[in-house]
């Protein structure tokens, strides 16, 4: 569809099986350059583990993951956030203990050029100033430089979830993938992510593929959605297409074979 | 008064009483040394809490900073200690050490001063420590405390084998090994080895460690690889241990491989878990502690006559009874230890005398 835009993503007829069970069978789409891109599909469809094959925490049983064209075959999770793809997590992960500055400094780590002895012998000032300025930076663009001594556990769900996409945002991403960024919240914040999703997206020049449930969300700021079920992609195209879609009204709300 | 001028006034009165603090120690040290004579149990108790602390904080940076519950402490104090003790025996009392099987040749006329003989047996308890990494690191929690342990328990059993008894002397032990010359010794050394890994915590890598302990999948999502993350830890964490090793040699001056028993590894897990897990402080505190604790209470093992009756529970091991139940009484009080995870700071010290039965202010919290 987008012939001359450079896609950034892309999943060519991966197949994920666990014993028995192909939790993704064949899937095969793409993101493009400064796209919004949703995945949707009922509970238990396979979305998340297509995330998990993407950032490398499954190997694909068969199929070709690529970002910008490399193959992302046995490469660590670790190595392909330095690639540029960051991701949040269905269920919040932050860590808990650790103060809101701290959890976003950690992620600055990534890309410092320093060791374990000239991190001990404070050899690496400059570089340890240069993470905390950006990390203070980051925080200040977010809003929740306020709140940088607070226990990140401390703080209420919408901005633990805010913290998450921040805490992403400090590897530098070039991808984004937000898994159920929308979990959870009322239709006021829901509208809030939304705009605040399209924000970040021309704000850090992000490409973002998410997960999402809350179809307003999905079909207000998506620009292509692919519908996964039962492992098995059905259907793609842009919000209108979707909504129309009989195979999906069936995925949805349920068929007469199973429920 | 301007918040500013409060806070420059808090800092003055944090670096005074710090200084005050440090002179104590030292004034204490001082007293103590010029009375060695009348003071010497005194000291040995002190210095064996300072090489207690040493693996105390190594066991923390590894089991509180990290979250892998290793237990193998013991066997890389074991390597420090026959390293060290090796190297420093003076040569003309090694044919009275090795009067069994002698000594290898190779090993035979080498001497090297304490501070070097120290580092190259905490590195060579770090070079075991990255060769066990390797297969142990894979594994999580407990299968980790029990596989950690089982290393160590191998790495005695190899000093004890009668195959290496021209190098350890097998199950004979070495004696003679030259011990610290004055208080200020060990002092300085835990003061250094604590000191550099409080700046390892405190710095970007330690901050590494927190993040693989909260949540090792966000970790890694993160860009942090655990298994270089974990074997970085483990193998520092395992250095200090060697150095620790190295320092109980010098203070015990003779040992052997039962020195280094399991019981080892529970005692420091025992004062890394009074003290709290994940709080350097509270590691040190611990180790003074549990060390004093068990030679003060042995009061307890000598007969005690009360109106010409002699109580009966009063015979040696009591003590031991006496300390087992007031361990179960920290740790039901203080479920997290005696710190938690806070470290010790003087606006905590006076925020508690301010307001004793206070919670603890946010200041104290989450400096872990």
């Amino acid at each position: 569809m987008n012939d001359n835009t450079q896609n950034v993503l892309s999943m060519q007829n991966v197949i994920m099986q666990f014993g028995g069970v192909r939790a993704i069978d064949g899937l095969s789409l793409e993101v493009n350059k400064g796209e919004i891109v949703a995945l949707i599909g009922p509970n238990g469809a396979g979305k998340t583990t297509a995330f998990n094959c993407i950032t490398g925490i499954y190997t694909p049983t068969s199929g070709m993951v690529s970002f910008n064209g490399k193959n992302l075959k046995g490469i660590s999770p670790d190595e392909i956030t330095k690639l540029g793809i960051a991701r949040t997590f269905q269920n919040i992960r932050l860590f808990s203990n650790l103060t809101v500055f701290d959890n976003v400094l950690i992620a600055k780590h990534l890309r410092a050029k320093d060791n374990v002895f000239t991190a001990t012998l404070r050899l690496n000032l400059a570089e340890e100033k240069r993470m905390r300025e950006e990390t203070a930076q980051l925080l200040k663009e977010q809003g929740l430089y306020e709140l940088k001594d607070e226990i990140a556990s401390s703080l209420p769900y919408g901005l633990q979830r805010h913290l998450e996409i921040a805490r992403a945002l400090a590897t530098q991403p070039e991808l984004l993938l937000l898994d159920e960024p929308a979990a959870g919240m009322n239709p006021q914040e829901t509208q809030e992510l939304t705009d605040f999703i399209v924000k970040i997206r021309d704000q850090y020049k992000l490409s973002i593929f998410m997960i999402e449930h809350h179809m307003d969300l999905v079909m207000q700021i998506s620009e292509r959605i692919y519908v996964l079920n039962f492992g098995k992609l059905i259907a793609q195209g842009n919000p209108d297409e979707i909504q129309s879609n009989p195979e999906v009204i069936e995925a949805y709300l349920g068929g007469s074979e199973d429920a | 008064m301007g918040p500013n001028r409060m806070i420059n006034k808090e800092k003055r009165r944090n670096c005074i009483c710090t200084l005050i603090l440090i002179a104590a120690v030292l004034g204490i040290c001082g007293f103590l040394e010029a009375n060695k004579y009348s003071y010497s149990y005194a000291i040995s108790i002190i210095e064996r809490s300072m090489v207690y602390a040493v693996v105390a904080v190594s066991m923390n940076l590894v089991n509180g900073f990290t979250g892998l519950f290793s237990l193998g402490q013991a066997g890389f104090m074991a390597l420090g200690a026959y390293v060290t003790a090796i190297f420093t025996i003076p040569v003309g009392q090694r044919p009275s050490v090795y009067y069994i099987s002698g000594i290898n040749p190779a090993i035979a006329n080498i001497q090297l001063p304490i501070i070097v003989a120290l580092i190259l047996g905490g590195l060579v308890a770090a070079g075991v420590a990255a060769l066990i990494g390797f297969p142990v690191l894979r594994l999580k929690s407990d299968y980790l405390a029990i596989a950690t342990l089982g290393f160590a328990e191998i790495i005695r059993a190899c000093i004890a084998a009668p195959q290496f008894d021209t190098i350890t002397n097998g199950s004979y032990g070495l004696k003679s090994i030259p011990g610290f010359t004055n208080i200020f010794q060990p002092l300085a050394l835990s003061v250094i080895c604590i000191g550099l890994m409080v700046l390892l915590i405190n710095s970007s890598f330690g901050r590494m460690f927190k993040a693989v302990r909260e949540d090792e999948i966000a970790a890694e999502a993160m860009g942090i690889n655990l298994f270089k993350t974990k074997e970085l830890s483990f193998v520092i964490s395992s250095f200090f241990a060697g150095v620790s090793g190295g320092m109980l040699a010098m203070f015990m001056r003779s040992i052997d491989s039962k020195t280094f028993q399991v019981a080892l590894t529970y005692d420091i897990l025992l004062i890394v878990v009074i003290g709290g897990i994940g709080s350097v402080t509270g590691s040190v505190i611990g180790a003074f502690i549990v060390t004093a604790g068990r030679e003060l209470l042995r009061f307890f093992d000598e007969p005690l006559m009360l109106g010409g009756v002699q109580v009966p529970l009063f015979r040696p091991g009591f003590r031991m009874v006496i300390f087992s139940i007031l361990l179960m009484i920290v740790v039901l009080f203080y479920r997290k230890g005696l710190m938690g995870t806070n470290e010790f700071s003087w606006n905590g010290i006076f925020d508690f005398f301010k307001h004793p039965f206070k919670k603890k202010s946010k200041k104290m919290e989450g400096k872990a």
